[in-house]
């Protein structure tokens, strides 16, 4: 039997399959005895921190190499509950210490506007391997979006564009926002983000984000960076106004904001053109022009705003933009006028999109239902993998073929895995059901070889006519079901791409080196 | 009576072919009378059709009907139903399916639904496809089925190069998914995109199962015709079995909605295939070789 041993590893199919398989392991590395810390998952980009010198992380990091939260003043921080914890308990304008696995950063607790310190840090539990967990595995929001009307490819590629940087505006990090097509021709643009996601984000992909601000029915300039050189986000020059700040209604509150904007010189200039002219009128002790600066986005008016007499006819760069927002309580109207104020930021900083869009799928997966629905899975996986155990022992009666039938399946799944991993895939519901797909019929394949070999019709054949009759049947099996999959590259939008990818990937792998290591496993061990 | 079905099996093998072709028959009565009645072939799910799932997986302590009655009330135009979901036999949470698609009206109805639970966010998914993409989405399904069938011909006709193994590849895939889809039907469960996979998944293993009796009885020369039958039938029999226990296990103890959908329609292909793989493939082919011989020894 030791001989045996020695002979299996010694052949190039076995030794193939090992050296890749220790790749694959490598390019998943599992933490087996966890991690400490928790990771951060995305961050704002004006907090405090980042001026400590804390930077979001970047897509293109693999999961374990994700920088780790370990402490907050001194204080542990090694579930998301915990971190929490620790966050809500810091007093504004008090120094924090925070280390992470790389260094520690020093800074001042920031306050934001409901009186509680907020690091603008957003964290999760800390990746156990550098498998990707895609939005059914580990929540977050799916949007199809579809642009109305037809599109230029090059329009196409401007809109993926501003929503990328509509979304880094937010911080977002494990964004996927690409451009898909289907069958017929239409184009969709698909956004995946992982995590929980505020609804203000959804909403703010669909719209196009026109901004016009204008005095009469003339246009004195467009959001975007031709118009707009710069968009004040930090404290000292946005937020809730000063002047009038929180009003009580009979129905609840209203909240004014205001932020500060730059203008570029020729937008200035038409300003000073267009107000030259205007006629001015006095109210209150106060010199106003007879027109206000009304701004709209997408169309409709958000504010309108009084331009005082100095700036008749200037060529100012220096803009204040406001607006509200409104609730029952007055901490709701500051929050929404908050919200309002990011959003209209988002839009001046990016400026529009070349065309309408309209939601044509939208999916928000709880990321509870998502650790559950892992869970589940793996459960269910080792349960069936007991019961096709059964059955196949019940079947052949021969552990010595059981063993290793099992082990080159189970190898199988690591060598997909550790291919997701490199390709720095997502693993999503499509994923796992491609994974079912390849470990089903990869357990017939093994069947084939074990029968071709065994069955008494074949003893009078030698064991490499044995074998080449059990490839014959899994090759013409592999390239039928290849043909049956291409298709599904381009049907719905992308939207089985996953599942068509896995599958492929995964028989490729499977019948071109862990089933033909299984054939030479069985011939070593059965060949007399 | 075993040796009288095996007796039966191997001499009335053009009589027996009258099973799948009944079925087939029976099937496309079914969808038939299915699209004459709702407009569809299939019950086709919110993903396909248009419409909203909010996913809930805390316990409402409230039943199906009930909450369906009061959003129906509160919701009249909203086309409201509720499911429980299950596992192993234990509620693991409850989904309510809508037509609403508009972001507004959907917004009112989550904030109405978790106000009345104290859902947190946490607690439940939220699934909305626009009416055109779900429609458009099964068009397309349909369109990559058939281009899935051409492809497969081709590759067929490459490896085996007989042009009768690829006629009946085809012919196994189109009746194992319009069986299936028939008895899928009858469940009364509703079609979601995953289940069209399925379908997909259900022709990767079928082939499996062709490939052995055609490469088996028109390329292997070991043996006579009936035991290179039997030979491939318990090659077959023992693949069935594996996947059919590992679907039964799944079936049962998953619990996500759609893996469970993938699962049943993987069951009910699976049988379907064991009748076309083995009654009406394995009947082709003997006529095949029976015209064969025929011809050759003439």
């Amino acid at each position: 039997m030791g001989n045996k041993i020695t002979k299996i590893f010694l052949n190039w199919r076995v030794l193939l399959l090992v050296t890749l398989l220790f790749f694959s392991i490598l390019a998943i590395r599992p933490n087996i005895f966890g991690t400490e810390g928790v990771e951060i998952n995305s961050m704002l980009a004006n907090s405090s921190v980042a001026e400590a010198g804390l930077s979001n992380p970047a897509s293109k990091v693999l999961p374990t190499a994700r920088e780790r939260i370990l402490s907050v003043n001194g204080e542990e921080t090694n579930t998301v509950e915990e971190y929490y914890a620790v966050v809500s308990q810091l007093q504004a304008n008090r120094t924090i210490r925070l280390e992470t696995n790389e260094k520690a950063y020093t800074f001042l607790a920031p306050q934001s506007s409901n009186g509680k310190v907020d690091l603008g840090i957003k964290v999760k539990e800390a990746s156990f391997s550098n498998l990707r967990m895609g939005l059914d595995l580990e929540g977050g929001t799916r949007v199809l979006l579809q642009p109305v009307g037809g599109i230029s490819e090059e329009d196409l590629e401007t809109t993926v564009d501003s929503l990328k940087e509509r979304l880094n505006v937010y911080g977002l990090r494990d964004i996927v926002v690409r451009s898909a097509s289907d069958l017929s021709g239409n184009d969709f643009i698909l956004i995946e983000i992982a995590g929980v996601t505020e609804d203000e984000i959804q909403e703010l992909l669909a719209k196009q984000g026109k901004f016009e601000a204008k005095v009469g029915n003339e246009t004195v300039f467009f959001g975007g960076k031709k118009d707009i050189t710069y968009v004040c986000r930090s404290a000292d020059c946005s937020g809730i106004d000063p002047y009038l700040g929180c009003q009580q209604f009979d129905a609840g509150y209203h909240c004014r904001f205001a932020f500060q904007i730059s203008l570029s010189p020729e937008a200035a200039q038409h300003h000073a053109l267009i107000t030259k002219n205007l006629k001015t009128i006095s109210e209150q002790g106060s010199c106003y022009l007879a027109e206000d600066l009304a701004l709209y986005l997408d169309d409709v008016e958000v504010d309108r705003l009084r331009i005082g007499c100095e700036l008749k006819g200037s060529t100012t760069t220096d803009i204040q933009i406001s607006g509200s927002g409104a609730g029952i309580a007055q901490a709701d109207a500051v929050n929404d006028a908050l919200k309002n104020m990011k959003k209209l930021q988002t839009v001046l900083l990016t400026g529009s999109l070349p065309v309408k869009l309209e939601v044509a799928k939208l999916d928000t997966i709880s990321p509870n239902l998502g650790k559950e629905f892992l869970q589940n899975v793996m459960l269910v996986g080792v349960l069936a993998l007991v019961a096709v155990s059964g059955v196949v022992l019940y079947r052949y009666r021969k552990v010595v073929i059981i063993f290793p039938m099992l082990l080159v399946m189970l190898s199988e799944l690591v060598l997909i895995l550790g291919f997701a991993a490199l390709a720095k895939w997502n693993l999503d519901l499509a994923s796992i059901a491609g994974l079912i797909v390849v470990v089903g019929t990869g357990m017939n394949h093994f069947i084939v070889i074990t029968d071709e070999t065994l069955r008494k019709e074949a003893e009078a054949l030698d064991w490499k006519t044995r074998i080449k009759n059990a490839l014959f049947i899994i090759m013409g099996a592999y390239v039928i079901n290849l043909g049956s999959l291409i298709p599904l590259f381009w049907a719905g939008a992308g939207l089985l791409k996953g599942f068509a990818l896995t599958t492929i990937v995964g028989m490729s792998v499977g019948v071109l080196i862990a089933r033909p290591a299984y054939a030479a496993i069985v011939r070593i061990l059965l060949e007399e | 009576m075993l040796q009288k079905i095996k007796h039966i099996y191997e001499t009335k093998y053009k009589l027996l072919m009258i099973i799948p072709l009944l079925l087939l028959v029976l099937s496309l009565v079914q969808l038939g009378v299915q699209y004459a009645t709702t407009g569809d072939f299939v019950n086709k799910g919110i993903s396909l059709k248009g419409g909203s799932t909010i996913t809930i997986t805390k316990d409402l302590s409230i039943s199906s009907d009930e909450l369906e009655g009061s959003l129906q009330q509160e919701f009249p135009t909203a086309e409201v139903s509720v499911r429980t979901l299950s596992s192993a036999g234990k509620n693991t949470g409850t989904a309510i399916d809508s037509g609403l698609q508009d972001k507004a009206e959907i917004d009112t109805f989550v904030a109405a639904v978790s106000e009345r639970f104290a859902l947190q966010k946490a607690d439940y998914s939220v699934e909305v496809v626009g009416s055109s993409l779900g429609k458009n989405f099964f068009r397309q399904m349909l369109i990559a089925l058939v281009f899935s069938f051409l492809l497969m011909g081709i590759m067929v006709i490459l490896y085996f190069r007989i042009f009768i193994t690829s006629l009946m590849v085809i012919l196994a895939a189109f009746c194992d998914i319009v069986i299936t889809l028939a008895i899928f039907n009858l469940t009364g469960m509703k079609l979601h995109p995953a289940g069209i996979a399925a379908l997909l998944m259900m022709i990767g293993y079928s082939v499996d199962g062709e490939v052995i009796i055609s490469s088996r009885l028109i390329k292997r020369k070991d043996g006579t015709e009936l035991e290179r039958i039997y030979g491939a039938l318990r090659t077959g029999w023992t693949m069935t079995q594996t996947t059919l226990v590992a679907v039964l296990v799944a079936l049962i103890f998953v619990q996500s909605e759609v893996v469970k959908q993938i699962m049943l329609i993987l069951l009910i292909g699976l049988l379907v295939d064991i009748i076309v793989t083995w009654i009406q493939n394995v009947g082709i082919l003997r006529w095949h070789l029976e015209k064969k011989h025929k011809s050759s020894g003439q």
